[in-house]
């Protein structure tokens, strides 16, 4: 198995800066979608009052998670909107009355490591909390098995993305606290931070804090990329491989900012309605981390701070530059798993005929070949012996390539072709 | 603003195929400046050779480079019907390459016309026919070289062959991979290596060999520099050349032959240079680690049998050509066995099997080879009186057994005394002094014309003293 390899990093670009609030948005579009359900079911009329909190919408096939509106206000209609993924999906816009009222879920309780395992899931059932590193898939669920291991992911390996920083940098003990309570409620014993080995800062964050938890450990991964895939994370801590899920091995890994969030619903028993996104990139006038309402519109926000520079062509992603999406507008709701907008030149690299140096075998770290998927896309025989469904897009076959082909197209697109079989 | 779209990543790593095309050429310059300075330079500056002579490597690469991109740019031009951007067309397909590499695999005393023709198949058969590059299944370099000297060896062979005109007059008359076939693959020191120098002139490349191959030193550290700078496949050549000396060292030590055998198979002919710039070939070579493995233990294999068991005394070539052909099945074997250990297993142990196999079979077989020489000869006694040495010794001839007394002074056989022989057209061979032309030309027994009218008695004797000769090296 490929172990990563080091990638130009780019983070100092937004590191630097305090965080930022943006102003509250007018209109929030809280898109109805969960991982990879497009069409979750709406629970709302045009003209409905809603509080910060109320359930809007729910995903309702083999998953149950609600939907919470992120403002006190009215709903004003149905509108689709682009998601981060790049589709254009059903939103529900909501005119804010800036009230701030919320919907009480009454139980909170102070100790929040005395809750059992079962009120645990239910809070984070009923809370929607979600993996924040843009994975969207309920946490509730993987809590469901039997556990012996924390991961806490702040490993953030995509270069630009400093969100997962600048959350530890703000809230380390409140992280601490909640990864402890986790342990104690599901009788986890290990419990381990994976920071990169190049983030010292991060670590002399929790450190101070650390002392009070004698349960948690903190390791250093190596500086590679993509060291925050779970499968490499746990590989490289604990040395151990797992088939389909980590929890197989009674292994859960979250990323910070989701550990944050459980935090919020244990402690209050809501589900978070801002999330720290990096808005970074050399096309824009002021690269920062900011806190950003749910729903609101990126085109506002990136006004807001000082919009774009130069005139040329613009890239804008959502996400990172490994694995984010190349959206054609900026008119993007933020959502709970957007970490990061990426706004670069758009400079267009030819490619060569593939030479077949074999350097995206070598480092594919989901041990696929991708130059070998490239021929043979349309060929299913072929395709079963080659496994592109395991590809996990992380883009390092299209980054290493000298002959710059986009490789990862190639599988993506066998992907398809294995699923319509 | 405007927005543009690309799929991403939106990051790229900073390697570029035309850097790496760049530092392969960086890699060859070395040999490049060897291979004119050996077979041009030094033959001029010593006398040996014209002005002509000493740029004739310079034009035969020249040549060969000119030709592979004028067919290029015609390709280009006139069949495929490009005509914006027809110098960047050619210039992204790297299209000195095929010539530049027939040349360098080609002997010096190759006619120019035989040079084009060369890099005319390579770059027309070997690449753009399948394609262009990427395309192609065979090295085109090598196709080229197949082609001349399959179909044109004897004639080069006939204007000297791989001798430079210093060669020609100092050395042993071959290169050194055929002087051992021409001894059945066994020997000695002193006629394995001895003839060409030591194993330092084979590591300089003061040898005779192909314009690119001779000197290893620069290949090998060609190698060190295109293995970390990531353009080659470093696997291939590191298990091809582990074979082929894992290999020869079986054989020679089955024959009694010391550890020098093993490094005179890799020092010799084109394998080092086969196995760093032929076999490396991207396009060409598997692109599965485990691939490149199965690759490289196969070419170590194929070659050694070629080099043993084919009339060819240079195996990399074919044996190349012929895994180029398997890439696609070996490439299989290398994506399945990332998700099922079962095949790199069987693989392997198939091909350890078939190693150990061949290496014993081909020992044995030159074992029994010089056995069988042995047969018709026998020794009864050597005597050493005054610093010579006396071999009482027979040979079964035409009509039983010829016994004669060879004495050897100063390594030298000064007196073959026959002592009873009963062949039936011995006074032929009396009449055109055949024992005496033996005694003359004992070092090209070779070359000495058989006494018409008793071939199988003039034999007889000549073997006789070959195997004198061959016994005194032994015990020396």
């Amino acid at each position: 198995m490929a172990k990563g390899i080091k990638v130009l990093s780019n983070k100092s670009m937004s590191l630097n800066d305090q965080l930022v609030e943006c102003k509250r948005p007018e209109i929030v579009y809280i898109p109805l979608v969960n991982h990879s359900k497009m069409d979750c079911e709406c629970l709302v009329k045009v003209g409905d009052k809603v509080l910060k909190g109320t359930v809007i919408g729910r995903r309702n096939d083999n998953i149950d998670l609600p939907i919470h509106a992120s403002v006190s206000g009215k709903v004003i209609g149905i509108e689709e909107k682009l998601y981060c993924n790049g589709e254009g999906v059903k939103c529900v816009a909501i005119e804010n009355d800036f009230r701030e009222k919320s919907v009480d879920l009454r139980g909170a309780k102070k100790n929040i490591a005395s809750y059992s395992k079962d009120d645990f899931i239910t809070i984070l059932k009923e809370c929607a909390v979600t993996g924040m590193g843009g994975g969207d898939f309920p946490t509730y669920i993987k809590y469901k098995s039997e556990l012996n291991t924390i991961i806490v992911n702040a490993a953030e390996c995509e270069p630009y993305i400093t969100a997962d920083y600048m959350m530890v940098k703000l809230h380390a003990d409140e992280i601490l606290e909640a990864v402890d309570a986790i342990m104690e409620i599901n009788g986890i014993d290990k419990g381990i931070i994976a920071i990169k080995e190049s983030n010292i800062e991060m670590r002399d964050e929790f450190i101070h804090y650390l002392g009070t938890y004698p349960k948690i450990t903190i390791t250093m991964v190596r500086n590679v990329y993509p060291i925050g895939w779970e499968k490499l994370l746990i590989k490289e801590i604990l040395g151990i491989e797992y088939e389909k899920l980590p929890s197989d091995k009674g292994i859960v890994v979250n990323n910070v900012s989701t550990i944050y969030a459980i935090y919020k619903a244990l402690k209050y028993r809501r589900p978070i309605s801002k999330r720290i996104v990096t808005v970074t990139g050399e096309r824009l006038q002021e690269p920062k981390n900011i806190l950003i309402r749910l729903g609101t519109s990126m085109k506002n926000v990136i006004e807001e701070f000082g919009g774009y520079i130069g005139s040329s062509k613009i890239r804008f992603i959502a996400g990172g530059p490994m694995m984010g999406t190349c959206l054609d507008t900026d008119d993007l709701v933020v959502t709970k798993n957007l970490n990061c907008v990426l706004v670069i030149d758009d400079k267009d690299e030819a490619d060569l005929p593939c030479i077949r140096c074999g350097r995206c075998i070598a480092v594919c770290p989901a041990n696929i070949c991708p130059v070998l998927i490239k021929d043979k896309v349309n060929d299913f025989e072929s395709l079963k012996y080659l496994h592109p469904e395991k590809c996990i897009e992380c883009g390092l076959c299209s980054y290493i390539c000298p002959s710059k082909i986009r490789i990862r197209e190639s599988v993506r697109e066998a992907k398809k072709e294995i699923r319509r079989h | 603003m405007e927005f543009g779209f690309d799929n991403g990543p939106h990051l790229k790593d900073k390697d570029h195929t035309s850097k790496i095309m760049s530092r392969l050429l960086m890699a060859l310059t070395p040999i490049i400046i060897f291979a004119v300075y050996k077979n041009g330079l030094l033959p001029y500056l010593e006398g040996y050779t014209n002005l002509y002579g000493m740029l004739k490597p310079l034009i035969i690469i020249l040549l060969g480079v000119l030709t592979s991109i004028t067919v290029e740019i015609i390709y280009f031009r006139f069949i495929l019907n490009k005509k914006d951007n027809l110098i960047e067309e050619v210039k992204r397909s790297y299209a000195l390459f095929p010539g530049l590499f027939v040349a360098l695999t080609l002997p010096i005393n190759t006619p120019l016309w035989l040079v084009v023709l060369g890099s005319l198949i390579a770059t027309l058969i070997g690449k753009l026919l399948f394609g262009g590059l990427g395309h192609n299944i065979f090295n085109p370099a090598l196709v080229g070289c197949l082609f001349v000297i399959a179909s044109y060896g004897a004639l080069i062979g006939a204007r000297g062959g791989y001798l430079n005109p210093m060669e020609i007059d100092t050395i042993a008359g071959v290169t050194p991979l055929t002087n051992l076939s021409n001894i059945n693959y066994v020997g000695t020191w002193s006629n394995i290596v001895k003839p060409f120098g030591s194993l330092r002139d084979f590591l300089l490349g003061f040898i005779p060999g192909s314009l690119g191959e001779t000197s290893k030193i620069l290949i090998l550290l060609s190698f060190i520099y295109l293995a970390v700078t990531k353009v080659i496949k470093w696997v291939v050549p590191v298990c091809y050349v582990s074979v082929v000396f894992v290999m020869t060292f079986i054989i020679g030590t089955m024959n009694n032959i010391d550890i020098f055998y093993p490094l005179f198979h890799i020092l010799s002919g084109g394998l080092l240079f086969g196995a760093v710039f032929m076999a490396t070939d991207p396009i060409t070579s598997p692109t599965t680690r485990i691939g490149q493995i199965i690759f490289g233990l196969g070419l170590g294999l194929l070659t050694v049998i070629f080099r043993f068991l084919s009339p060819y005394p240079e195996g990399v070539l074919t044996s190349i050509l012929t895994m180029n052909m398997l890439v696609v099945i070996i490439d299989k074997i290398g994506a399945k066995a990332k998700f099922k250990k079962g095949y790199l297993n069987i693989s392997l142990i198939v091909l350890l099997i078939c190693i150990i196999t061949f290496s014993i079979y081909i020992g044995y077989n030159l074992k029994s080879n010089t056995n069988k020489v042995d047969d018709r000869f026998n020794i009864i006694e050597i005597r050493e009186e005054n610093n010579k040495v006396i071999y009482e010794v027979t040979q079964k001839g035409f009509k039983g057994l010829i016994k004669a007394n060879i004495t050897i002074a100063n390594d030298k056989i000064i007196d073959v005394d026959i002592t009873s022989q009963s062949e039936t057209y011995w006074m032929e061979m009396e009449n055109q002094n055949y024992i005496n032309r033996l005694i003359n030309k004992q070092d090209d027994l070779e070359n000495v014309d058989v006494v018409s009218g008793a071939t199988i008695s003039s034999n007889a004797l000549k073997a006789m003293v070959e195997n004198v000769l061959a016994d005194y090296e032994v015990r020396k």
